[in-house]
């Protein structure tokens, strides 16, 4: 308290603090405009709302006028869902034989299990498609969970790879030594302690297919529509403020999923690891 | 009606087949392990008698560890047997092993209370859970920490999370303990209560156990007998007594305690002894074991204890010039440099008005029924 402050520290907390306020006017201003917007009694999307009302949200859980994004909304919900469980089996699976393995043939896998990570979504929809056409695949909602399965795997593989990395080795040898065979061990010992990995895996990877929209433009069809991709037929022709209305919904579903996950698994800690 | 009274006591019953058990010795036959080139354990033959607590004593390295885990069987060794009693163990896996390991970090499992932790290994055995309750019970009361069952382990200090730990190996009723450094971790002061209580446990279960540890302070203290390596080998097995005593080889000498190596010369060899004339001045009568003939260079090691300090000169004083003086608990510890240019260090039992205590010139002389060790030099 008694320790003046010297031009060098006031700069750096200037800094710091424009940057920081930045960072927020970017982020966080955006997501307060939308939810406001969405509360307009007004037909259009219009910033600032001149009053406020449900009027949309209303409309929006509408069963009948709203029934087509009900169907994208469920669609996404299912794609995401399947593809998140299916991807969580095939992710832990991977990640325990990679961890088991030291041989260079091992870092490669792993390499490449988490290359779609930065593989141009785009391109991957476009010859996904193209792919699937080949084969005479015709698009519906497996397929979809298919495409999406490529993209958000790696995102439960990344965090119980490094579960397991953290898990201490000696506590597999203190399990085998006091008796447990290989799959007691696993039961008791290793899978509860990467379940906080793997499920923090599970949501990044769940919400990635909820929004995921580059494989979905090109995997959907008119019947197997995904929300995002309504969404932005809407945005298109019409302009609905229901649009806000959905953008409100799904950023109040996913805090609050976020702030249950953070709860159980830690979800902040081990994303910024 | 026998029948029944064994179904309403299982755990006497139990108890009753592990006290009936005998110790078991421990046979390390002819023990080998090779990585790429090297050795890390170089044919290393040990016998642990039944009950008995032996030391591997090592500076990092020396292959101590990798012998733990040979006899664990989490390494399968390159050559040579590990016996229990009459019976090669090399093919079990570790979890058929019987054998209890207290871990350097304890390696409690963080997501388990206390009780679950100790009841692990007969969970994993198929045990009723009345027998694991009952177990539990028994184990926290053996290592006193009752209260504590429902905690989880990031709850509990040092030292009660290797009590855990202990109460965790002891559970399954091993044939053999395990201790891998066991109190490196913890606080000075709690050490030696642990070795104590540890040692209690030991003579307690009747176990045969083996210790690693690189601190000479702890195997001094608990083991029966302390076997010395280096580089993969046994440089010595004997006593603590033994070893500190009577190191066999320089190396022991020199990693067991600290000394003070004085480079001289044998003179005569006599019926009470070898005569040597240190390069320091002084002659000394020195009746060590070994053998050397007249005229052979020899390093004298004398223990800071075994040499006392005097005003006057003698012929078997050396003077020394007195640079420091530490008081270190009971003992004065006097940094000295010899005549001959050496380091030494004598310990005096420290008193009120003790001898001169700054620096200064004295002569120093081996302490009465001190026996100093005599090694070999390379002649110069």
């Amino acid at each position: 308290m008694s320790q003046r402050s010297t031009p060098a520290d006031i700069s750096f907390n200037l800094t710091v603090g424009l940057i920081a306020g930045i960072a927020i006017l970017i982020l966080v201003a955006p997501v307060l405009i939308v939810i406001a917007t969405s509360f307009t009694t007004t037909q259009a999307l219009r910033f600032p709302p001149p009053g406020l009302s449900l009027r949309w949200y209303g409309e929006l859980f509408d069963p009948v006028r709203s029934a087509p994004i009900h169907t994208a909304a469920l669609n996404s919900l299912w794609v995401a869902g399947w593809a998140t469980v299916i991807g969580s089996v095939l992710s832990v699976l991977a990640a325990l034989a990679i961890t088991r393995v030291s041989r260079p043939s091992a870092r490669a896998l792993e390499a490449s299990f988490l290359s779609p990570l930065v593989l141009p979504t785009l391109s991957y929809g476009l010859a996904a498609l193209m792919f699937f056409s080949v084969l005479g695949i015709r698009p519906s909602l497996n397929l979809l969970i298919a495409g999406h399965l490529v993209v958000i795997a790696p995102f439960v593989f990344r965090t119980t790879l490094a579960s397991l990395t953290q898990l201490d080795p000696a506590l597999l040898e203190a399990s085998a030594n006091l008796g447990a065979s290989r799959f007691y061990s696993f039961r008791r010992i290793t899978l509860p302690l990467i379940t906080p990995g793997i499920a923090a895996g599970a949501f990044l990877a769940f919400i990635a297919s909820m929004d995921n929209v580059p494989v979905s433009l090109f995997l959907s069809t008119a019947r197997t529509s995904m929300l995002p991709i309504r969404m932005w037929g809407m945005m298109e022709s019409t302009l609905d403020v229901r649009i806000a209305a959905i953008a409100g919904v799904l950023i109040v579903a996913i805090l609050v999923l976020m702030v249950v996950m953070d709860r159980f698994t830690g979800l902040t800690r081990r994303v910024s690891a | 009606m026998g029948r029944t009274k064994a179904e309403i006591h299982p755990s006497m019953a139990s108890q009753h087949t592990a006290t009936a058990q005998a110790a078991q010795p421990l046979t390390l036959d002819g023990v080998t392990h090779s990585y790429g080139t090297g050795f890390a354990v170089d044919n290393v033959t040990l016998e642990v008698k039944g009950g008995e607590l032996v030391a591997l004593l090592g500076p990092s390295g020396c292959g101590k560890t990798t012998l733990l885990r040979i006899v664990a069987g989490f390494i399968s060794q390159t050559n040579g047997k590990v016996i229990i009693g009459d019976r090669p163990i090399d093919v079990l896996p570790p979890n058929r092993r019987e054998i209890g390991i207290v871990f350097q970090n304890y390696a409690l499992f963080p997501h388990m209370t206390v009780a679950e932790n100790i009841a692990y290994g007969l969970a994993a055995r198929g045990e009723s859970r009345a027998v694991q309750a009952e177990r539990v019970a028994e184990m926290l009361a053996t290592v006193r920490m009752e209260g504590f069952a429902d905690r989880k382990p990031r709850q509990l200090s040092g030292g009660q999370q290797q009590r855990v730990a202990l109460a965790r190996a002891l559970a399954i009723r091993p044939r053999i303990l395990l201790l891998d450094e066991p109190f490196a971790a913890l606080d000075k002061n709690l050490r030696l209560d642990m070795q104590i209580e540890i040692k209690r446990l030991q003579r307690q279960f009747a176990l045969t156990a083996i210790m690693v540890t690189h601190d000479q302070d702890e195997a001094m203290s608990i083991a029966d007998r302390i076997a010395v390596m280096s580089h993969g080998k046994i440089e010595q097995l004997g006593s603590p007594v033994e070893i500190y005593d009577e190191p066999a080889t320089l190396f022991v000498n020199n990693f067991i305690g600290s000394s003070n190596l004085l480079k001289g010369r044998v003179e005569a060899v006599g019926s009470d002894g070898y005569r040597v004339a240190l390069e320091s001045g002084a002659v000394w009568t020195l009746a060590a074991k070994g053998r050397f003939e007249a005229g052979a260079p020899v390093l004298v090691s004398v223990r800071p204890e075994q040499m006392v300090l005097a005003d006057e000169a003698a012929p078997d004083r050396l003077p020394v010039a007195l640079k420091l003086s530490l008081p270190i608990g009971g003992a004065l510890i006097h940094d000295a440099t010899a005549a001959g240019g050496e380091d030494i260090k004598i310990a005096v039992p420290r008193r009120p008005g003790a001898l001169s205590t700054g620096p200064g010139a004295a002569f120093a002389a081996l302490a009465p029924h001190a026996r100093p060790s005599l090694f070999p030099a390379a002649s110069s």
